[in-house]
């Protein structure tokens, strides 16, 4: 039953399918299609760890697939599409950079990863690839939110960067205790809501969606 | 110990439910006053004897103590500050009833996880608190408040960077985890007491690389520069009441997360290594918000750069470790955790008059209200390091830390910026304690105006109107006095000796961090 896994190496495959969702961030022109692809970010990442569960045999790895599934990949996704709806933005996305820029420079930060962490100082026997794509998910999460300029799209970021996050620890050490990793999500949870509930804000007082008009605190 | 952590929370729920709003600040009050009788033993026997609770998820040793009898100490002062000054913005108009009571709830959340984040022994739980202190006051900063639009321009960016900078702090935890694994294996691999006694066993490559980023991630958070972008917004944009304890101790709590974090990694990677990044940071914090301070021209904004300041003068001091280095950091943070909110206690207040808060636009505060003028010049030359005040005592001390390690350049970096501090906040309140009253009508300027009407000069004496509105406020002069006169008592006190009680607790932290 393990074979399979192994000889297909279902697990790498899949967290080149994470990497592949992240980097398609940068060429999605419409909202919708960004909480697309962060719902099936989240999915993957659940069955990588179901596909772990299976190999190594822990029960806590499953809770944890389910409990990710749950909440990334379901109650997530849905409150950003009604938000997004909500507030009625243009569809656009409206980078600072262009879209091939942007994939470019993605290319560059997974090569960047990819360069650094080859030596090695952790040792995990677990994948070659995965602790590799985790951090370059991270980094992508972060230039995303740094480049668009819609609220939500940073919302999208962040995401992005903490299932980048989980994977990393998931990676290193299967994951922490389900006790702390409920925590962890709940706080993860907690943050969305509220950057939703003040995106709104943003959008009624200010009268647009977009972060350029939070200029005037400085200095 | 559990009543310390059910009081806050229960309080938050009693407040929400309550209809009338003075006696959800009542009730608050209540609060405050069970969580410190309560909190006083506890800390105190844990300061002679460590403890742990629940099998080892919580862990009280001299240091949370402390760390804890400050939060206690400000949400106590904030409680009381908060039930006139609540009564005076629904007054004006600025809050509607639901909105204090879902402010007193949140505020009462808020104390309820900084003083999570003190007792946690599980490093990954203490991250969830520090998280969940980001997104109550994100809440606190942004909600509640009309005709406040930059708040919420605020909380955005304080939410959004504080959340990006702790993702990486995780990281550091993640990292962490995977070094004490592979020494112990995974029962209890993140408990401060566990890793404290296998700290010398770690591999050091990773523990550098996890300081890293833990470092950046909750120095994000306790406002070092040049991550410290979200705390001026933050800070000035918030209630005063909540800016007081954002400043005076979350940034603290924050701030004890990296140093529980130095203590682990010290042993293995050495004493050098997390001295010298805390002690760049440190300068850096110190060296920009003084070029900010100098040209600030929004006193709560120079409150807030001042907070920077103080919390890189913190870093410095256990950057340069030793037992006076630190002996100096945990006082510091101490004396600024009354002399900050005590200013902006004040500032709220001047606020509530000027109806600004442009520098430019105060003018005599002295003169027209003596007590508050009185009280905010001790705050002001405390802060700004003057002798006899508690801060100077402590900056001393710090100083003298660097003089022992021979560590002379930082030593002049610092007095440097600390000359160039001392006169930004002291030409900047100045300008508005001293000099006429004006002649103003207090609540004809939205809050945040920055109309440009030159001061008429030499115009002593008040208006009718203005002395019928301070009458009005009247309960919020009574509360927001009390609380103050004991800061200000305190300032005094520390700035002359310090007591028997708190030199022991700070001779048991440094202990318990293992600085010997």
């Amino acid at each position: 039953m393990k074979n399979w896994v192994h000889a297909f190496s279902v697990i790498d495959l899949i967290s080149a399918g994470i990497l592949l969702t992240a980097v398609s961030m940068n060429a999605i022109r419409r909202l919708e299609s960004c909480v697309k692809a962060y719902s099936l970010n989240s999915w993957l990442l659940s069955l990588l760890v179901a596909m772990t569960a299976l190999v190594v045999g822990e029960t806590h790895l499953y809770i944890a697939s389910l409990v990710t599934f749950l909440s990334k990949g379901v109650i997530i996704p849905v409150f950003l599409r009604r938000i997004v709806k909500q507030m009625k933005v243009t569809r656009e996305v409206e980078p600072y950079v262009s879209n091939a820029m942007s994939l470019t420079i993605s290319g560059i930060l997974v090569a960047i990863v990819y360069g650094t962490l080859k030596q090695g100082i952790f040792v995990t026997g677990f994948s070659k690839n995965v602790l590799q794509i985790s951090i370059a998910v991270i980094f992508i999460g972060l230039f995303i939110m740094i480049t668009r300029r819609k609220a939500i799209t940073q919302v999208i970021g962040l995401l992005f960067m903490e299932n980048g996050l989980f994977l990393a620890g998931f990676s290193l050490t299967y994951g922490m205790p389900t006790l702390i990793e409920l925590g962890v999500l709940f706080d993860m949870l907690m943050g969305v809501i509220i950057l939703g509930i003040f995106a709104i804000q943003i959008k009624r007082v200010f009268a647009s969606a977009d972060l350029d008009k939070l200029t005037t605190l400085k200095g | 110990m559990l009543p310390v952590l059910l009081i806050p929370l229960i309080t938050a729920f009693a407040c929400y439910a309550i209809k009338s709003t003075r006696w959800m600040g009542y009730t608050s009050l209540a609060g405050a006053l069970s969580l410190t009788a309560f909190s006083i033993p506890t800390a105190v026997s844990s300061i002679s004897s460590p403890m742990e609770w629940m099998g080892g998820i919580f862990y009280m040793d001299a240091l949370s103590a402390y760390m804890m009898a400050l939060v206690v100490f400000l949400s106590l002062a904030s409680a009381v500050y908060s039930i006139g000054y609540l009564e005076h913005e629904q007054k004006v108009g600025l809050i509607d009833r639901k909105g204090v009571g879902r402010y007193f709830a949140l505020l009462n959340l808020f104390v309820f996880t900084m003083v999570l984040v003190t007792v946690a022994n599980n490093l990954a739980l203490m991250w969830i608190a520090i998280e969940a202190t980001t997104i109550v006051s994100a809440l606190l900063i942004g909600l509640g408040f009309t005709k406040r639009e930059l708040a919420i321009e605020a909380a955005w960016k304080y939410i959004i960077l504080c959340t990006v900078g702790i993702t990486f702090a995780l990281l550091g935890i993640f990292i962490t985890y995977y070094a004490s694994t592979a020494v112990i294996g995974t029962e209890g691999a993140l408990n401060w007491t566990v890793l404290k006694g296998i700290a010398s066993k770690l591999n050091p490559a990773t523990m550098k690389l996890a300081f890293i980023f833990v470092l950046v991630g909750y120095g994000a958070k306790a406002g070092l520069a040049p991550v410290h972008n979200w705390l001026p917004d933050a800070h000035s944009q918030a209630p005063s009441p909540i800016s007081a304890l954002l400043s005076g101790i979350l940034l603290n709590t924050a701030f004890y997360g990296i140093m529980r974090f130095v203590s682990i990694v010290q042993p293995s990677a050495g004493e050098m290594f997390t001295g010298s990044l805390l002690m760049i940071f440190g300068l850096i914090s110190v060296g920009l918000s003084s070029i900010f301070i100098l040209v600030q021209d929004n006193f709560k904004r120079l409150l807030a750069y001042s907070s920077i300041e103080h919390m890189g003068i913190i870093c410095l001091g256990v950057g340069i470790g030793g037992p006076a280095g630190m002996y100096g950091a945990l006082l510091h943070i101490l004396n600024h955790a009354i002399s900050k909110p005590l200013m902006f206690f004040a500032s709220g207040r001047i606020q509530g008059r000027y109806g600004t808060t442009k520098i430019e636009n105060v003018n005599g505060v002295l003169s027209s209200m003596p007590l508050l003028g009185i009280l905010t010049f001790i705050g002001a030359l405390s802060l700004s390091g003057a002798p006899p005040f508690n801060i100077f005592i402590s900056e001393f001390i710090i100083l003298k830390g660097a003089a022992d390690q021979n560590l002379w350049f930082v030593l002049g970096l610092f007095l440097f910026f600390a000359v160039i501090v001392f006169y930004g906040i002291l030409s900047g309140f100045g300008r508005m304690l001293f000099g006429g009253a004006k002649d103003r009508d207090p609540i004809s300027h939205g809050s945040g105006a920055d109309e440009k009407t030159p001061p008429p000069p030499g115009k002593p004496g008040r208006s009718g109107l203005s002395e019928e509105k301070e009458a009005e406020s009247g309960f919020w002069t009574l509360c927001s006095n009390a609380v103050m006169i004991v800061m200000a008592l305190l300032i005094v006190v520390l700035g002359l000796t310090i007591p028997d009680f708190i030199d022991s607790a700070i001779r048991a932290s440094i202990l318990a961090l293992g600085v010997k």
